[in-house]
């Protein structure tokens, strides 16, 4: 599975929205009305699949779904 | 049969009650306050939001005298009691990092983080200073999924476990971390939060091989209260509105006297610049408020990290001020769901015995 079917499988499971929601300008607060403990879940969720760690100043650029996409393919190489 | 509450252990700290003052800001708790509480056998909290209010040197930048002003109720405290001193620290504040070093540095036996999610390392620290910090860390959650998060997140991102739970129930006075829609909601009451919060942490401890006790607050009133809680699987308690009707309480007699006046109508909840619905005792300033009346001010400093400060109605930090100078024109009193029940201002020795009575008649 790529990077991207990835990210939408994790935002679909932790917040409990419709594939469709999911696209590149999704915000996951104001779109996909994520709550604070959903963000962090998140990024522990992003860290898990991917075996990676994205630190504290790097959480506040994933802000929407496109962006957690091209972070997470930036850093996968 | 007279039985006695349990100890509160927390690792190598050992509370001779279960009781912890809960942390109230602004300068409602402070060292007096704190220390009579650990005289008595619990565990007192200095609430460090808005120090620098209290104890204002104009010489010094805001954030200078707060972190002095911490340092000094943390001694005086100490010089006070041999007792159990702790710290509360907002999450929201914009200098959380140097109030939660001030904290390490003059060793505190406790720190206590609620109103906001504590998963960012201070800046200013580095994880070897955390992980070897004497303070034991407790957090304020208001579920098993906030507690199971922060303690994951502790334990993989920090290799330090929190030594404490706070589990604060929708009941409880000042910020809550509920939606407004919920802190009516039975689903969330502190009773049906308990058992979720105890195996959330049970996991962790689990894992771990670390015990970590779960203490419950918001809306505990009495010694049956207590008991009640603690049969329920709770290691301990938190309590703040009674503590605010003590004698000893650092706040103005004005204050105090508002929570012995009030009645179960006037007891509101607020949508605070903070971006939490809070319980206060709703007054005239308050329902200005309401109505959309601005109160103007100028933002000497910018203390919450959510504040809006160009768009907020009000300060809260300098309302919060006023009613404990009791300045209640000009301020309001945030208080917990009970407060209503208060009837008199009385010592901490008088409540704690009251308190120790009563759960000793409820086990009969």
């Amino acid at each position: 599975m790529d990077i991207e079917a990835k990210v939408k499988q994790i935002v679909m499971d932790k917040l409990g929205v419709e594939e469709a929601q999911i696209v590149p300008e999704a915000n996951f607060i104001e779109d996909l009305r994520a709550d604070s403990l959903d963000t962090v879940e998140l990024v522990m969720a992003f860290e898990d699949e991917f075996g990676l760690t994205i630190p504290d100043e790097d959480q506040d650029k994933l802000r929407t779904v496109g962006q957690a996409i091209d972070y997470l393919k930036g850093k996968l190489g | 049969m007279h039985i006695e509450m349990p100890k509160l252990i927390i690792g190598d700290l050992i509370a001779k009650l279960p009781i912890i003052q809960g942390g109230m800001g602004v300068g409602i708790s402070l060292s007096k306050l704190a220390a009579a509480v650990a005289n008595e056998g619990g565990i007192g909290v200095i609430s460090s939001v808005g120090l620098a209010v209290v104890h204002p040197n104009p010489d010094k930048s805001f954030q200078e005298n707060n972190i002095a002003a911490l340092k000094q109720e943390i001694r005086s405290a100490r010089s006070k009691t041999k007792g159990i001193i702790g710290v509360n620290i907002m999450v929201a504040t914009t200098d959380f990092d140097h109030m939660l070093r001030a904290t390490f540095e003059e060793e505190a036996d406790l720190v206590f983080l609620g109103a906001g999610l504590p998963i960012r390392l201070p800046s200013t620290m580095s994880l070897e200073y955390l992980q070897n910090a004497k303070t034991k860390i407790g957090i304020i959650v208001s579920s098993g999924r906030a507690a199971t998060l922060i303690l994951r997140y502790w334990a993989e991102n920090f290799h330090r476990i929190p030594d404490i739970v706070v589990l604060e129930g929708p009941k409880a006075g000042g910020h809550l971390g509920y939606k407004p829609e919920q802190i009516f909601d039975e689903d969330f009451c502190l009773e049906k939060l308990l058992p979720e919060v105890k195996e959330a942490v049970r996991k962790i401890e689990e894992k771990y091989s670390k015990s970590i006790p779960v203490v419950a607050g918001g809306g505990i009133f009495s010694g049956e209260d207590i008991y009640r809680i603690m049969q329920l699987g709770a290691d301990g308690v938190q309590m703040g509105t009674r503590f605010v009707a003590t004698e000893e309480c650092d706040a103005d007699a004005a204050f105090k006297q508002l929570y012995v006046d009030s009645k179960k109508e006037n007891i509101t909840i607020i949508q605070s610049p903070v971006g939490l619905p809070g319980r206060a005792i709703g007054n005239q300033f308050l329902k200005d408020v309401a109505e959309g009346i601005k109160m103007p001010f100028t933002c000497p400093w910018k203390c919450l990290k959510t504040c809006d400060f160009h768009r907020a109605p009000y300060c809260i930090a300098l309302a919060l001020q006023n009613a404990r100078n009791g300045n209640m024109r000009e301020g309001f009193a945030f208080a917990g769901a009970n407060a209503y029940l208060v009837k008199q201002i009385t010592t901490v020795k008088a409540l704690i015995a009251e308190l120790i009575r009563d759960y000793s008649a409820a086990c009969a």
